[in-house]
């Protein structure tokens, strides 16, 4: 099928090299912030805390610890809003006491000794530092390479497509750590018994593509797929539909397929955690949208998004709209008081001053692009319509869960109904 | 979906940036594709006046102003006088100017006065015409778009079903084949037949349809044309001077119908224009081959290219509010369509009998639009 074209917004920003920002005064770090079960603290009020320190963890399996960003006192326990879940949660309140003092609890291995360490070590490690997806999911990654001995894997993809107009954080990753990111797959490749790799990323990544190849180019049974993939391919079962032809049917996972699929920033995190000793306490997000400049931050998990946009000088009294993790998937923010999480792959910025108002909603007239863009073959306005009228087992019968919230529909309704909205609400 | 928080900062659900094309703008391109053949015709006609003296050309001007003006006035009105009432300037702009150009219109021998009132339902030329078509603006705005409108969905095409409605007391004359489009000077030849450019009829007793189609859609005032193939298709392609306005020029519907689909392309229901003109091809072909017509190009000429055909085919078929969701119901919308148009055509003799047909699909959506749900990604 055709995929609808949606503009990427991303010329400037993909040539912005990554810029490490400062250590906020204050860190606010959710205690939830992956799939799975909630974590509960582990310091409290008044505890100094070390950089990568653990501060907050769960025992149940599936689940993801946090670490402190910066070196300082508890100051607090509060609930703050969480980007990933949409709502209010637990976040642990940090003050930093700038000396910088580091955690030594993770050591690094070296990379020699890697193919002589044992998978549960390995997968131990990732846990440890809390590695999670960030493309956007924030499965747990240590969950995720943890398949039983019969589900053998054939494929492991490296989504580097980045289709999200506006982010350009992966491709800078693959252009400025194109070496770790190699790293971080042969630690993965290892855990899941050397499957082929395939690293699938957009032919007008242009750089991104040349470092790869000179990187990737020796590796053995590894591929650079490059292809002007469309945002909508983004999604891990639509990537496989065109890299190998097949349909993960929803009631799968990946892995049934033999297939395990990581964003290139989680395979960088890995590389982090096993060579570096790092946990997950800062990620590369984009800045973006009606700001003076694009930037790629290397920026603390904790971080509050007021500081990011102070110091690059945005007037927050004529910002209209925050959103964090993409444009067509990702959230508005009610206050940008909400603190950078591990899964703020950019920060999208659109001004009261630059808006203008393009469709009003409006009666839908039928034209049935919806379901034709629908990259999942869904009938998005007849769900829609069954939604509306509260006829549940209806949107069921045409598959509502099957949705994979790209928000194609809503994107090109030219009536402006909230269509991958309201059915992405009805699944909570 | 969207609501302010505490910082004044929108919050909505995703996605947060929206393609351009809108209903307005939609509703824009039509107009303005709709416009050109209008303004092709007007051009066309322009130099032609009918058996009273006015001017051709100027009349389908008129009809259009009068049709779009109460439309596009009757919309704001009940804008202003019902809340309910959207204003959709555009799109009752869009369906005036389809009521104007779906009002048949000519020069040609038919409209001379012996046969005037025996074979046109409507009068063919003004002051008459312009209160047809105001009554068919008033009726449709108000009884398809507005109050059909509000149960949710408009069950048939407003321009189509206001010209029907319109047409009711002329319902006899139309139904029963009385056989007037044989009588008189002309003595019109039945599509249920044999079908060649000179040979005439068994049983009309007249001349082949080829030298009727010329007598119909040919300048009147000017030579008739020798009855040749080129001839034929030069008229019927480039030029009638009899019937739908909107439909007078073949090539320039084509050439405007597919720009707007390419244009507005993904929004506009292709299939089934592109099912209507094959069915129309292949019905033409089975009918030729059935009845044995010595010149297929003639049958074929008259069911694709007349306006009533080809003009529904590109602008009133597409309707995207009257028309299945489904990619299938969309097909099987357009073949049936052309089936019952091409059949009422040849067994009915009513010529223009397109929009019946298109009045008649439009009920069978909500049935239709069950028809080809694919199953998702995976399933």
């Amino acid at each position: 099928m055709s995929y609808n074209k949606i503009k990427e917004h991303k010329d400037k920003a993909r040539k912005v090299p990554i810029e490490i920002f400062p250590d906020p005064k204050k860190a606010i770090v959710l205690t939830y912030q992956h799939t799975g079960a909630p974590n509960t603290p582990i310091v409290s009020v008044g505890d100094t805390v070390a950089i990568g320190q653990k501060i907050a963890d769960s025992k149940e399996r599936v689940s993801a610890p946090v670490h402190s960003p910066i070196s300082g006192k508890v100051a607090k326990i509060g609930d703050i809003y969480n980007s990933c879940y949409e709502e209010c949660s637990e976040a642990i309140y940090i003050e930093n006491d700038g000396k910088k003092t580091k955690d030594k609890t993770l050591q690094p291995f070296a990379e020699s000794e890697i193919n002589s360490t044992p998978n549960d070590a390995l997968l131990k490690r990732i846990r440890e530092a809390g590695i999670i997806g960030l493309g956007g999911a924030g499965f747990p990654t240590h969950v995720k390479l943890s398949l039983p001995p019969d589900k053998p894997i054939k494929y492991l993809v490296v989504n580097a497509t980045e289709g999200e107009p506006y982010d350009s954080a992966d491709e800078r990753l693959l252009v400025e750590k194109t070496t770790n990111i190699l790293r971080g797959v042969r630690v993965i490749r290892k855990i899941l018994g050397n499957p082929q790799v395939v690293v699938a990323t957009k032919t007008n990544k242009v750089e991104a593509i040349a470092k790869l190849n000179d990187v990737f180019g020796k590796e053995p049974d590894t591929k650079i797929v490059a292809k002007p993939f469309a945002y909508q391919q983004g999604d891990a079962s639509v990537l496989q539909k065109a890299l190998f032809h097949w349909e993960v049917p929803p009631t799968k996972r990946s892995y049934e397929m033999g297939v395990i699929v990581q964003n290139v920033a989680t395979v960088n995190a890995v590389a982090n955690a096993i060579f570096e000793g790092e946990p997950l306490i800062s990620r590369v997000t984009t800045l973006n949208g009606d700001v003076a400049e694009p930037k790629n931050l290397l920026v603390k998990v904790g971080t509050p998004i007021s500081n990011i946009l102070s110091q690059y000088n945005v007037d927050t009294k004529d910002i209209r709209e925050v959103v964090i993790g993409g444009v067509m998937m990702g959230h508005t923010i009610p206050t940008i008081e909400a603190p950078v999480t591990k899964r703020t792959s950019s920060i999208i910025v659109f001004s009261k001053s630059k808006y203008k108002p393009t469709k009003k909603e409006t009666a839908c007239i039928h034209c049935a692009y919806c379901i034709s863009a629908c990259p999942v073959r869904l009938h998005p306005i007849l769900i829609y319509n069954a939604l509306i009228k509260g006829d549940m087992a209806k949107a069921e019968k045409l598959y509502a869960k099957d949705c994979i919230a790209c928000g194609t529909c809503s994107y090109v309704c030219p009536a402006g109904l909230p269509l991958s909205g309201t059915i992405c609400a009805s699944r909570h | 979906m969207a609501q302010e928080s505490s910082n004044d900062l929108i919050v909505k659900t995703p996605p947060h940036i929206t393609g351009e094309m809108s209903k307005n703008r939609l509703m824009t391109y039509t107009f303005f594709s709709i416009l050109i053949l209008t303004v092709v015709t007007a051009a066309i006609w322009s130099t032609e006046h009918t058996p009273n003296g006015w001017n051709l050309g100027l009349t389908v001007a008129i009809n259009a102003i009068i049709s779009v003006g109460i439309a596009v006035g009757l919309d704001a009105l009940l804008h202003k006088v019902a809340a309910d009432s959207p204003l959709n300037l555009m799109s009752a702009a869009v369906f005036g100017l389809i009521v104007a150009d779906i009002y048949v219109l000519g020069v040609s021998s038919m409209a001379s006065a012996t046969v005037f009132t025996s074979v046109e339902l409507f009068p063919l030329e003004a002051p008459q015409c312009f209160a047809y078509v105001a009554a068919m603006s008033v009726v449709g705005l108000i009884v398809f778009k507005k109050l059909v409108g509000l149960s949710g969905r408009k069950w048939v095409n407003p321009a189509a079903a206001s010209k029907l409605v319109v047409m009711i007391p002329f319902i006899n004359t139309l139904l029963v084949t009385i056989g007037h489009l044989n009588s008189g000077p002309l003595k019109v030849p039945s599509m249920a037949g044999g079908l060649s450019l000179t040979v005439p009829v068994k049983g009309n007793g007249a001349a082949g349809f080829g030298y009727y189609m010329i007598a119909c859609f040919a300048n009147a005032n000017h030579a008739a044309p020798k009855v040749t193939n080129l001839n034929l298709l030069g008229i019927m392609l480039l030029d009638k001077f009899h019937g739908w306005p909107g439909g007078a020029s073949a090539l320039a519907v084509i050439i405007v119908g597919i720009a707007f689909l390419v244009v507005a392309r993904k929004y506009v229901k292709w299939r089934i224009t592109a099912s209507y003109l094959v069915t129309v091809a292949i019905m033409s072909l089975i009918l030729s081959s059935a009845y044995g017509d010595t010149d297929y190009l003639v049958r074929f000429l008259f069911l694709m290219f007349i306006g009533s055909s080809i003009f529904l085919a590109f602008f009133m078929a597409t309707d995207p509010a009257t028309t299945p969701f489904t990619g299938i119901g969309q097909i099987i919308f357009g073949v049936g369509v052309a089936l019952l148009t091409v059949l009422m055509i040849t067994y009915l003799q009513f010529f223009g009998a397109s929009f019946v047909a298109l009045v008649i699909m439009n009920l069978t959506v909500p049935l239709l639009d069950r028809i080809g749900i694919h199953k998702p990604f995976g399933r």
